[in-house]
């Protein structure tokens, strides 16, 4: 089972966190800066693996990928393959790429709702629901459909200063 | 595809991440939630747009660590609206800040429920999802059926059906009879005939879940998992968008194998056939490729496949197939399939039969030893100590060995653990056993544990063949230059045991033992100390004829620390120096120590407990811990105006010596009420001789005399001696009782008192358990000190207590100790000190904890009470500034000075904070400080001190003090005097207690008489007695400028600056 997905950045702040056993907030922000205390002393070009018995409990496992200035990071039992969770981080992201088109730090930060939506369409409970991005594409964008349909939404823009200042 | 979005929320994230600081960001979030909060109270002209974007906002401070702890009741009613954006709003913030127990969610279960079985898709899909992440019981039995059918509705759409597998997968974890056996096993045997890779994604992971518990029950599925992998590697029959760079869904042929390794066996052959057919292909079928995500898939297919071959127990063929696909691994330039062919080589080890493969790649795993990734470091270290047997143990210890001196610090404990286990388990003979361990003492001392050397002695004890050959190493050892306390410990014992049987060997007579292991007592702690002298009693006793020069030298040693400020010292001292003036009469006492008993190693047995354990000890349980302790500290400092905390009774054992409270500080404080027999003390001290290891060396070395009447006498005797010393160090620390056998502090308490007055932070008791460390800020009369309780073992240390006994004229606020300290954790604890008035009486910390060890002996595993009492004092006058102003004005000349250049005696009353004012006295022999002294009597309060040194004799100085009270100048002057006279930097116990001062009377002079004295008339004419206060002021070049301060300036001058203070 997957216990939790963060998104940092490389600042240790965190851009999504989502927890599949309740934690209280203190707790979820102390395993966020614990795992970021690890995560930034690691090299570049070492495995995708952290040892995190000692901060989520014996046989959890931590798989991360850093792209640019995010870390992703799961947090799994043993009872999930270690490289099958790494495609899956893979699959988030290329699936929030197609969304986003580049997707970069800002579009994550500005779009935290639809970032939450895409990780429901991915990971349901702690399992994985869906593996195609495809797929998952096609739900997000339902749930859009519906949405539009009751609200007028505007286009959020990367660059918020654009039209803040209207 | 456009982005859709809400701008408030946008707006307000950019708001937060505009805030400069913390402080600026909570602020805006209080504001947002006053905001989020009026605007849900008026729910009026709240349109659903606008909830939803109230809603994300409290997502995000939820996520940036802020309690969102309103609305539950708003985001719970939400669910039964009938408009698809309001029931999206509700479901969302409801399985994002409710946890299962919530007591809003029961009334939400039946709108969920219609929703499930309702015909609208995206409210099933909304429901489920909801049910998915934080449903518990009561939906699991109200829910279940109704998902079941879900899950198995050929009307329904995949998106919502492979939710509904998950979703019955979360119900079924909450209660597993939600699932009846009977009935829904044929129904998961066909949903693993679906077509839709996701639904079937979804429904393999429940199949693994319901096989994990009850693998019979689901034969019938078994052939249908080696299908879905026949489907997905051997036809690729998948639709494009399930194939993953290239690979046929990985995650669902993990899964489909994670479910195959839920049975025990294959006995279909056909079935088993298909299967290892499918796993041939895998196994060789992968190849690694420059695509990092091809890659890593291919991969996790064959990682697990190789799980399933383990599983399986496949023909042999296969399983050396797989040791040689994993010693490819460990060589590839990929880490993440290093790190994993390490730990899927260490998982091997457990299947018969191919230890002898993996052997063959020693020397690889070797060299991963030094992998730049730690995961990887740590997966080979694991990888050695599982494939270490008889066979191999000398190289790889060795290795280990090697590698210690270079491991990270991190590593380092570890790997001294486990090179001694290994060299134990697995030593082809004890002399090389031996070797091991003095070398691991050599290299990592530091990280060595006490089991490790105590089980080293027990071993040379019990095996007289391996006698001779351990102490001629340790002497060898004792060469070395500088060598770790530890190797000091144990060269020592294994000497004092042994050393005779070497006395031929060139370099080994008892004399040349002795000085070599002499040579070293300068160097140790208090706890070794004890072991040195034992060592001499043996040597001494085995020196036949005797040496009556080396008796005169260890004699005159035992005399030494007879006066010792350390009790065990102290006893020991005493009691060897009675023994060996006996003679021959008593030889048997001293004679060689009887054999261990055997015992399983307590090294092995901690190894396995803490593998056991491991489970237990885990780092979020002792987090928890840690943070529990925190936050008592934490709620404690705010009741600080409350009593005390109530300290539980600690029975007999808080006996604590309280020093003399003289309120009136015209008497003479000193030598009264502090010599309190020692020997009343040690009977209070319930201490049975402990069954541990420490019991079985140092117990009987310490020769325990019958208790009572026998001992007694010495003991007093030995009191009689330390009566003076603890006098005079008395006011300073007082021990209080003796420490238990087994708790030794580390270094010398008195010592570190001293350094402490002399800085602000620092050590102040140390022992092998526990360090307790102080911090101190002063602003005027208040101090804030925190103290900084830190267990050094891997055990937590229980039943903390602490106790601070103020003087008379400190009030002092201890915020509550928390009971347990967690392992290798660190608990701070505040104490808030308010000076009421001058004196040097000192406060007293009472400190006592209860260290529960599980070792030795099979029969019982005794839990051992040790007690350290510490006497803790602040001297407030060394952390005050002092200043002074003339009516009352002491004057004395102190004899027994310890000489000190002036330069250094300048530097030390600096470092009291008594500036120096250079320049006010002509004479240069000379010196004249001034000082601030705040309490809440006197307020600010100057004082002035001027010592005159007689240059030909530095052993004596005449010292002026004057200040506006006059017990502060009273104070003040016998405190300098303290200092003067035992010099903070002396070693405890010299040959003969520091001689008292002889002190001129002290008297108060008069102002008039006062006057003829230079030192006087330099004050009087410095600050005359009607006027107020001195005061001092750095300039910015650093000189000293003193103002009077009514107004008018007396005097101001420039001084060189030879003798800047602090610079």
């Amino acid at each position: 089972m997957i216990k939790a997905v963060m998104v940092i950045n490389t600042q240790g702040k965190p851009r999504l966190a989502k927890f599949y056993d309740f934690l209280t907030v203190d707790k979820q922000q102390e395993l966020i800066r614990s795992v970021f205390g690890v995560l930034c002393s690691r090299a570049e070009n070492v495995s995708n693996f952290m040892e995190a018995d000692s901060i989520f409990g014996p046989d959890s496992r931590l798989v991360y990928k850093h792209y640019a200035t995010l870390y992703f990071v799961f947090v799994f039992d043993t009872c999930e393959n270690e490289l099958a969770v790494l495609d899956l981080i893979q699959v988030f992201v290329e699936t929030l790429d197609k969304c986003f088109r580049n997707v970069c730090e800002l579009d994550i930060v500005f779009n935290y709702s639809k970032l939450h939506t895409i990780l429901d369409e991915i990971v349901f409970g702690g399992q994985v629901l869906e593996t195609s991005s495809a797929e998952i594409m096609k739900a997000v964008e339902e749930i859009s459909k519906l949405e539009a349909s009751s609200n007028s939404i505007t286009l959020v823009p990367k660059t918020v200063s654009g039209w803040r200042n209207r | 595809m456009a982005l859709s979005g809400m701008r408030g929320l946008s707006v307000f994230i950019s708001d937060i991440r505009n805030c400069p600081n913390k402080d600026q960001e909570r602020l805006r979030v209080d504001k947002e939630l006053g905001n989020i909060r009026t605007r849900f109270k008026n729910e009026k002209g709240l349109t659903p747009y606008e909830k939803k974007k109230y809603v994300w906002k409290m997502l995000y401070i939820y996520m940036l660590g802020y309690d969102v702890d309103f609305g539950h009741m708003e985001a719970v009613s939400l669910i039964s609206a009938p408009k698809y954006p309001e029931k999206q709003v509700g479901y969302i913030v409801t399985s994002s800040l409710l946890n299962e127990n919530h007591d809003f969610l029961r009334l939400a279960i039946n709108t969920v429920r219609n929703d499930i079985i309702g015909r609208n898709e995206t409210f099933q899909c909304l429901a489920l999802t909801m049910v998915g992440n934080i449903g518990g019981r009561e939906f699991a039995e109200s829910l279940a059926a109704d998902v079941q059918k879900l899950l198995i509705s050929s009307s329904c759409r995949p998106l919502v059906r492979k939710k509904a597998a998950l979703c019955l997968l979360r119900l079924y974890r909450k209660n597993p009879d939600v699932v009846n056996i009977d009935g829904w096993v044929d129904r998961m045997a066909q949903l693993l005939d679906e077509r839709d890779i996701g639904v079937l994604t979804s429904s393999m992971s429940l199949l693994v879940a319901l096989v994990s518990n009850n693998h019979e029950a689901y034969w019938s599925c078994l052939p249908k998992c080696v299908k879905v992998l026949e489907r997905l590697a051997r036809n690729q029959d998948i639709p494009q968008e399930y194939t993953y760079y290239g690979i046929p869904s990985p995650w669902l042929q993990v899964k489909a194998m994670r479910a195959l390794q839920y049975f025990p066996t294959i006995e279909d052959p056909n079935c088993r056939r298909s299967l290892f057919e499918v796993l041939q292909r895998i196994l060789m079928g992968t190849d690694v490729v420059k695509n990092v995500n091809k890659n890593n898939a291919a991969h996790a297919v064959l990682f697990e496949a190789l799980a399933l071959v383990m599983h399986l127990d496949a023909e042999k063929e296969m399983m050396s197939q797989c040791v040689a696909l994993l010693g490819k691994f460990i060589a590839v330039r990929e880490p993440n399939i290093r790190y994993l062919g390490l730990e899927n080589m260490t998982r091997m080890l457990m299947v018969t039969d191919v230890q002898d493969s993996i052997k063959r790649h020693q020397a690889q795993i070797i060299t991963s030893l030094k992998d730049p990734d730690i995961s990887i470091r740590r997966r080979a270290l694991d990888l050695l100590y599982g494939m270490c047997d008889i066979s191999n143990a000398k190289d790889i210890v060795e290795e280990l060995l090697q590698y210690l001196s270079t491991a990270d610090f991190a590593m380092r404990e570890e790997l001294s653990l486990k090179a001694a286990i290994l060299a134990e388990k697995f030593a082809p003979d004890l002399s090389w056993y031996v070797d091991v361990i003095l070398q691991l003492i050599d290299k990592a001392g530091d990280f060595v544990s006490d089991d490790i050397w105590f089980r080293v002695v027990q071993f040379v004890t019990n095996n007289e063949d391996l006698q001779p050959y351990a102490a001629a190493k340790a002497r060898e050892y004792l060469d070395k230059p500088a060598i770790h306390e530890t190797m000091v410990k144990v060269s020592a014992y294994l000497l004092g045991e042994f050393s005779h049987l070497l006395a031929r060997r060139p370099g080994c007579s008892p004399k040349e033992i002795f000085i070599i292991i002499h040579e070293k007592l300068p160097t140790v702690s208090t706890s070794t100390i004890p072991i040195l002298l034992s060592t001499y009693a043996k040597i001494l006793m085995h020196t036949q004829p005797p040496d009556p020069e080396l008796q005169n030298q260890i004699w005159a040693i035992f005399n030494k620390y007879e006066s010792c400020i350390d009790a065990e010292i102290q006893q020991r001292a005493v009691e060897y120096f009675a023994l060996s003036r006996k003679g021959a009469a008593v030889m048997d006492i001293l004679a060689e120590m009887p054999k261990f008993p055997e015992r399983q190693s307590a090294l092995i047995k901690k190894a396995e407990v803490a593998e056991v354990d491991s489970a237990d000890q885990s780092a979020i349980k002792l987090r928890a811990q840690q943070q529990t302790s925190n936050a008592l500290v934490v709620t404690d400092q705010h009741s600080a105006n409350g009593p005390p905390p109530t300290v539980p009774a600690v029975g007999p054992l808080t006996l604590v010596k309280v020093p003399s409270t003289s309120g009136n500080a015209e008497h003479t404080s000193e030598g009264q009420a502090l010599t309190q027999p020692n020997g009343t003390l040690t009977k209070i001290d319930p201490q049975t001789p402990s069954e541990d290891l420490l019991g079985d060396l140092l117990g009987p070395l310490a020769i325990e005399g019958p208790p009572g009447a026998a001992v007694q006498p010495q003991q007093n005797a030995v009191s009689e001696v330390g009566g003076v010393p603890s006098a005079v160090d008395g006011a300073a620390i007082v021990p209080v009782g003796e420490y238990s056998n087994s708790v030794q502090p580390i270094g010398n308490i008195n010592e570190r008192f001293y350094a402490l007055c002399l800085k602000d932070s620092g050590v102040l008791y140390e022992d092998p358990y526990i360090q307790i460390g102080i911090k101190a800020e002063w602003r005027a009369q208040h101090g804030h000190l925190v103290l900084f309780l830190g267990n050094k073992n891997t055990s937590p240390l229980d039943s903390v207590q602490a106790l601070v006994l103020p003087p008379a004229h400190l009030k002092m606020e201890l915020s509550l100790v928390p009971e347990t300290i967690p392992p290798r954790a660190q608990v701070q604890c505040p104490l808030e000190v308010l000076n009421l008035r001058p004196s040097r009486d000192v406060a007293v910390l009472d400190f006592s904890y209860k260290f529960g060890e599980c070792e030795a002996s099979p029969s019982s595993s005794s839990e051992q009470i040790s007690s350290a009492y510490i006497s803790v004092c602040r001297r407030v006058l060394s952390s005050m500034e002092i200043s002074f102003r003339p009516p009352l004005k002491l004057q004395e000349v102190v004899r027994g000075v310890r000489p000190l250049p002036l330069a250094e005696m300048a530097n030390l009353f600096n470092s009291f904070r008594l500036m120096i004012c250079p320049g006010l006295d002509p004479n240069p022999n000379n010196l004249v400080a001034s000082t601030t002294f705040y309490s809440e009597s006197t307020r600010a309060m100057l004082c002035l001190i001027r010592i005159e040194t007689d240059p030909a004799d530095r052993t004596q100085l005449r010292m002026t003090v004057a200040s506006g009270d006059p017990m502060l100048t009273f104070e003040l002057k016998e405190f300098m005097k303290e200092q003067l006279v035992s010099i903070p930097t002396a070693p405890h116990g010299p040959t003969a207690p520091p001689t008292p001062p002889v002190a001129q009377v002290a008297q108060p002079t008069s102002p008039v008489k006062a006057l003829t004295d230079p030192g006087a008339m330099l004050a009087a004419e410095w600050s005359f007695e009607d006027f107020g206060l001195v005061t001092r002021k750095k300039s910015v070049n650093g000189s000293f400028l003193v103002l009077v301060m009514d107004g008018q300036s007396l005097a101001s001058f420039r001084p060189n600056n030879k003798a800047e203070p602090n610079k």
